[in-house]
């Protein structure tokens, strides 16, 4: 899903795709996040809410690069999920990733799991 | 003193540039500054962490221009010497320090914040993720400013090999 611009030129990309485990709706995320792109995952997330899918996996272990944009775009959407009574699980065995969530404290605020809930 | 081995180190190879605030151009930024500091002989293992920090600084940045609503350049500046640093300069000053004599909205660019509510509180939330961000990622990390004639500076130096070790805290 890479896209490129009227010159040609790749363009960075955001590429979600959208699965089912269980109970959950799971938007896996490749390329990077980042101030640019982090508005066509936070789009993904309001799109299944919308659709009244409230269990929602965002898997992060296959993404490239992850920025504080991005874990502004987690934060948001798990307020807006359990406000709705659904849940957000981030699913992460990437451990650039990890190590972000970690040292932001944010692995103790969100559900971080190595794998989607299979229940 | 390793000094003199290294003369060639003597005066600092520098690389400037600036960009217009918009989110497009984060990416180059920290391209730039991983491409720079492996040219510069940073370790392998530390390449990501140059590369997360300096878009980190370059994303608050361009927040803080977005909220003082001013399109000036974010200025980047790379210097090579005994250590790498990467500094990343905004030009939001202090608006308490002044009057609230904003840009009019009409004067405001395509980039401009948004105003949808949820998008707002995540992109305050991101301001201040990037500095708990920076604060974790960076050992010798500099915040200087903002006051009532320029914004802030994030300054960050990382190790080079043979590199003067009092730098490193």
């Amino acid at each position: 899903m890479k896209g490129s611009s009227s010159d040609g030129t790749p363009e960075p990309e955001l590429g979600l795709s959208l699965s089912t485990v269980g109970a959950y709706s799971v938007i896996s995320v490749t390329g990077e996040i980042d101030m640019y792109t982090a508005p066509k995952l936070r789009e993904a997330v309001r799109q299944l809410s919308a659709e009244g899918r409230m269990r929602v996996a965002i898997d992060l272990t296959p993404t490239e690069f992850c920025d504080s944009t991005g874990l502004g775009v987690l934060i948001g959407a798990r307020r807006r999920l359990t406000d709705a009574g659904g849940a957000l699980v981030v699913v992460c065995a990437n451990p650039r990733i990890r190590k972000l969530l970690d040292l932001t404290g944010l692995d103790k605020v969100l559900d971080v799991r190595e794998a989607v809930p299979s229940e | 003193m390793n000094a003199s081995k290294h003369d060639h180190r003597a005066e600092p190879v520098t690389v400037r540039f600036a960009f217009t605030p918009a989110a497009a151009y984060v990416r180059a930024a920290r391209l730039v500054a991983a491409d720079v500091a492996s040219h510069a002989g940073v370790a392998t293992g530390l390449l990501d962490e140059v590369r997360q920090a300096v878009g980190e600084a370059c994303t608050r940045a361009i927040l803080r221009h977005r909220d003082s609503e001013i399109d000036d350049l974010v200025r980047i500046e790379f210097s090579i010497g005994d250590r790498f640093v990467a500094k990343i300069t905004d030009n939001a000053r202090d608006m308490r320090a002044q009057t609230r004599d904003r840009l009019a909205p009409s004067t405001r660019r395509g980039d401009a914040r948004p105003s949808d509510h949820d998008t707002l509180e995540e992109e305050t939330l991101s301001e201040e993720i990037t500095l708990i961000v920076l604060g974790g990622l960076v050992e010798d990390l500099v915040v200087t400013g903002p006051d009532s004639e320029k914004g802030t500076t994030v300054s960050m130096s990382w190790p080079l090999p043979g590199g003067a070790q009092s730098g490193e805290h």
